[in-house]
């Protein structure tokens, strides 16, 4: 390595000499966060996976609990990003759930005039959702609920669930896991069901005690084909019925176009694609490419236009659904059939770890 | 004449006065637009009942009048007045009163007299059901700035009859909760309330209201009010909030803080997730969730960085000081910075910058800009913050870095331009910047004005002179602590950084060539331009990095032609410390061997020197091999006379008139102008003299490095 010759030889060596040692070791440092993370040249080979595994049914019934499946299942869930959790730890799940009552109950009782009995009468719970981390590094899924005891309730009566979310890491890239400093717990793709302003206090709960942040997550275009070709891809297992998608078109004034496609005849259409591409070569199998996703998207525009001479390329694909489940593009997630949950949140965990900032 | 051009250090000047005149003649915009205003008050205040709205351009045109300034400045409270008697009259029927409500944001307060009738006008007019609801929303909005509240309670019986409209009930009992006082519960009035409860069932509004009287008189309320009561009333001031917390904004009120507390709690919290609110630096708090199992934290007791006071505090406790629970609010205070400065732990600062990427990335990528020309005044604040945090620290954030690399593919080059050509200044120089930094930077900078093509420069220049002064640090320490290789970092050896370095450089040449080009040898773009290769010139003297990088002819040549002597002064300032640099390194390299400077930077370096010897000291401009070239012929035919000597000390443009100066001061007498004659060696000697006492020391420098001053005036030799 070329070195400069400097010649001027500083008085005050010593000094000079500390100074500059703690100022470079923290550039260096800086560098370091973000070489490590693969920011500096990194950031723009941080893509969506282009290829993935075809989705099988997975009967995960066996390792999540029913009444945590049942709730996953159950709601539509609105998704956020979140940065990894700084001192987060699966083992003080119980002191949170209190401090976030507590908090909550803080936040509720500011600035009323007068205090009409104080009385915690939000009740959270924090549980570990065992059974949904598949890869070894992800962190186990938490699951947060609130509830409340309604307000002229009897004594006995139960408690109501006012609130839901959780946060989950599935499949996270074993990269990116890897380069965080074990102080941190990356739970990326935060899901909440409930009162907004309840989601509003559980955000600044968690910011404010394992400095993240938190920010909405869209479902992208790209993603809601990759899903809408995932889903299909189950139609053999499970009937998924109608494949609906919804497609914005940007004219004046906007359009909406509903296009349906009975379950069947999409699988033909997508079965068709698969043996095409299967002759290639056969060590892809069980793997689905972007091309093919695209294919099959462009086959379904086609047959569109064929019929209405409407180019559907031209707008957004803003919603999709099947029995399976639906997608909105403003992040709205509603998973019905469990045994394909892990293939759904694996990509979302992917759209969250896309959106982090380092 | 002596024409004046602007001197680097004029740039921030120039632009914070053009920010002034904008503000000045934005003041005058509005002075011309209050005319009208009043006009259309007094439209308001006159208009006669039954006039027909549809298709009634002058109420149109009028109304939005007032709906401008009320959404920019608010309405005083006259304004308001009028207009919530407009629209409470009913003159132009309903439909045009749900529109004035909603626009009625009072700049300071609002007159008890106009809240009072509006209230009265409810009994009157047909008004719909759900108008009549906006109209209590908006007085519970803007309760706290009713300027007394005194007639209000006096008429309190009479909102009390409101009670019974089911509808508009939650809202009076709201705002009978705010008004009631010891005197004003009744026993009447409870018995309502108690049949009320008992047609509506146990109703939170009615609970809330008479657990107030229960407050006041216990003995009248004889209800047990649940222990449990759902809390606070709703909030009703959305479709005012918003804008009403702009207004306030941009007046300067203090009056923001207290309606917010004063308003029961609902939905509060709602409030913070506008949309800035991402760009609000967290408050230093401390760990609330201690980490137990750590032994090094029980040997030694940690103080929470919140209970440091004063720096003095900050030194002696340094050690054993506890970051806070969120790392962002080192941001916030200039104690913290302090602290943050001296912070190397690797998770702290991973914290910082993820709060400072999402933050950064929500508000300026993410997010939907409904409204991209007008800039909240908490953007610019929190930019300023984060510049001056990063001034502070003498170096950037590589959140910051990542979030500008997006950004600048986005960017229209004029959107917060200070701020963001401020933290482009402190992105480090590193192998990767042609792609990330290069590329969308060429593409704005050829498609800017003018004044963005020179911030643009400065901003080059500045970057270029923190990571050099970052360098001739780094390189001491290197040169004395060899063992200290395990802590610098694997990308930024130094010839890689010298790499960086020169095409840093490189690129700046290039937009440069073809900027000056492009704005015709602007003199304020040229400026900017010399400043960058000022600093280029010197790279191995004062910072210790053996590089030197001579401009390209496209930077060069303009300099040298341009008209005013500034520019050319400053080229021959330039050219002199490259020759001292040059001259300097070459020596070293003699001497040790450990770098070199290649012969083309020589050869380069030699070849501008030679053409501006011929031309300005040896008057022969037009010699083979120089980059100038013309044809004998075409010469002739532009019928200059002694074309050779156009660009020399006496004849170049920038430097003519101080020819003619001297030549009348030096032959006060003659009526014939003859530059020549100052070519002879005496006076030729009397006016370099002349010429350097101007304050050209860039060209005395020159001179005196590069012209052999025994030899005779007329063959000067270059090196």
């Amino acid at each position: 390595m070329e070195r400069p010759q400097t010649r001027r030889t500083p008085l005050s060596g010593g000094v000079e000499k500390r100074m500059s040692k703690s100022r470079s070791y923290r550039l260096s440092l800086r560098s370091c966060v973000s070489s490590r993370l693969g920011l500096t040249p990194g950031w723009t080979t941080r893509r969506l996976n282009s290829k993935r595994k075809a989705p099988k049914s997975q009967n995960i019934t066996n390792q999540v609990s029913p009444d945590h499946l049942a709730l996953l299942v159950k709601h539509e869930w609105q998704l956020s990003y979140v940065s990894p959790l700084y001192h987060f730890r699966h083992t003080q799940l119980k002191s949170y759930a209190r401090q976030l009552s507590a908090f909550i109950a803080a936040e509720k009782q500011q600035g009323l005039a007068v205090e009409v009995g104080i009385q915690d009468s939000f009740k959270v719970s924090f549980s570990g959702v065992q059974g949904l981390a598949v890869a070894d590094d992800d962190p186990e899924t938490v699951l947060i609920q609130v509830h409340t005891k309604p307000v002229f309730a009897q004594q006995d009566d139960p408690l109501k669930l006012v609130w839901s979310g959780w946060l989950t890491c599935c499949n996270g890239s074993p990269e990116y896991l890897h380069s965080l400093p074990k102080d941190f717990t990356c739970l990326p793709l935060f899901g909440s069901s409930g009162a907004q302003n309840l989601t509003s206090l559980v955000k600044s709960w968690f910011q404010k005690n394992f400095d993240c942040s938190f920010g909405p997550l869209e479902i992208n275009h790209t993603s809601l084909e990759w899903l809408v070709a995932l889903w299909t891809n189950c139609n053999t297992e499970t009937n998924i019925q109608n494949l609906k998608m919804l497609w914005t078109l940007p004219v004046e004034p906007p359009l909406q176009v509903t296009y349906v496609v009975e379950g069947n005849d999409a699988w033909d259409l997508w079965s068709s694609l698969q043996q095409r591409s299967e002759g290639d070569g056969g060590e892809e199998a069980g793997w689905i490419g972007i091309e093919e996703v695209t294919a099959f998207m462009q086959g379904l525009k086609n047959h569109f236009y064929r019929h209405f001479r409407l180019e559907l390329s031209a707008g957004n694909l803003s919603q999709v659904s099947t029995s399976l489940g639906s997608a909105k593009c403003n992040g709205k997630i509603k998973v019905s059939n469990s045994r394909y949950m892990i293939t759904t949140l694996t990509l979302l965990t992917e759209c969250a770890l896309l959106k982090m900032p380092v | 004449a002596i024409e004046s051009a602007l001197r680097p250090s004029d740039q921030s000047v120039s632009c914070r006065s053009g920010n002034r005149s904008m503000r000045v003649a934005e003041n005058e915009r509005r002075k011309k637009a209050e005319e009208p205003f009043v006009l259309a008050l007094k439209y308001f205040s006159d208009v006669q009942t039954g006039t027909p709205v549809t298709g009634n351009d002058e109420f149109e045109k009028n109304l939005v009048l007032v709906e401008r300034v009320a959404y920019s400045n608010g309405l005083s409270p006259e304004a308001i007045s009028i207009m919530l008697e407009f629209a409470m009259s009913l003159r132009m029927g309903s439909s045009p009163c749900v529109r004035v409500l909603k626009c009625l944001l009072p700049s300071s307060v609002v007159p008890q007299e106009a809240v009072v009738r509006g209230v009265v006008w409810l009994n009157v007019g047909k008004m719909p059901i759900t108008t009549q609801v906006l109209f209590l929303k908006w007085v519970l909005t803007v309760f706290d700035m009713i300027d007394a509240k005194d007639q209000l309670r006096a008429v309190y019986g009479f909102i009390f009859s409101f009670i019974t409209e089911e509808n508009l009930c939650p809202f009076v009992c709201h705002l009978l909760y705010l008004l009631t006082r010891k005197e004003s519960v009744r026993a009447f009035r409870v018995r309502k309330l108690m049949d009320l409860q008992s047609k509506l069932g146990r109703q939170p509004f009615l609970l809330h209201l008479l657990s107030l009287y229960k407050v006041f008189s216990p003995e009248l309320v004889a209800l047990s009010v649940p222990s449990r009561v759902k809390s606070g009333f709703k909030n009703h001031n959305s479709p005012w909030k918003v804008a009403l917390a702009a207004v306030q904004r941009r007046n300067g009120a203090q009056i923001a803080s207290a309606i917010s507390l004063a308003l029961p709690v609902g939905d509060r919290t709602s409030s913070r997730k506008r949309k800035h609110g991402h760009l609000q630096i967290p408050v230093l708090t401390s760990v609330t969730n201690k980490q137990p199992h750590t032994e090094q934290n029980s040997r030694k007791k940690l103080i929470p960085l919140v209970q440091i006071q004063s720096f003095d505090q900050l030194l002696k406790t340094m050690h054993q000081i506890e970051l806070p629970a969120q790392m962002g609010s080192l941001l916030g205070s200039g104690l913290a910075l302090q602290y943050l400065d001296c912070v190397q732990e690797e998770s702290a600062l991973l914290r910082l910058n993820f709060w400072l990427g999402c933050a950064l990335q929500e508000e300026f990528l993410f997010g939907s800009d409904d409204d991209a020309a007008h800039i909240p005044e908490e953007t610019l604040q929190f930019l300023d913050k984060l510049l001056s945090a990063q001034h502070f620290l003498q170096e950037g954030f590589s959140s910051s870095d990542a979030f500008l690399y997006k950004f600048l593919n986005v960017w229209d080059g004029s959107l917060m331009r200070p701020q963001i050509l401020g933290l482009l200044s402190n992105i480090p120089v590193i192998p990767a910047l042609r792609k990330l930094l290069f590329e969308p930077l060429t593409q704005l900078f050829f498609t800017s004005s003018l004044f963005f093509k020179c911030g643009l420069m400065e901003c080059l220049n500045s970057m270029l002179v923190k990571w050099l002064t970052w360098h001739s640090v780094y390189a001491l320490e290197d040169d004395l602590d060899i063992s200290l290789g395990s802590h610098t970092s694997v990308n930024m050896t130094l010839s890689g950084f010298k790499d960086s370095v020169m095409e840093l450089v490189h690129f700046v040449g290039r937009l440069a060539s073809v900027g000056l080009q492009l704005e015709g040898c602007h003199t304020l773009l040229l400026s900017f331009v010399l400043d960058f290769y000022g600093t280029v010139c010197d790279t191995f003297l004062k910072f210790g990095l053996p590089l030197v990088v001579m401009p390209p002819a496209g930077v060069f040549y303009p300099a040298f032609f341009a008209a005013d002597p500034i520019s050319l002064d400053r080229l021959a300032h330039i050219m002199h410390r490259y020759r001292v640099n040059l001259t300097s390194a070459k020596n070293q390299e003699k001497a040790t061997e450990a770098f070199h400077i290649s012969r083309q930077t020589f050869q380069e370096f030699n070849h501008y020197l030679v053409f501006m010897v011929n031309c300005l000291w040896n008057s022969r401009m037009f010699k083979p091999g120089m980059d100038v070239r013309l044809s004998e012929e075409l010469l002739q035919k532009s019928n200059v006379p002694q074309y050779w000597t156009r660009f020399d000390l006496i004849h170049h443009p920038a430097l003519m008139s101080y020819a003619f100066d001297f030549h009348q001061k030096c032959w006060p007498g003659r009526k014939e102008m003859d530059l020549n004659s100052i070519k002879v060696p005496e006076p030729w000697s009397w006016y370099l003299q002349y010429l350097f006492n101007q304050g050209f020391d860039g060209l005395k420098d020159f001179f005196q490095s590069n012209i052999n001053q025994h030899s005779s005036s007329g063959s000067a030799e270059a090196c």
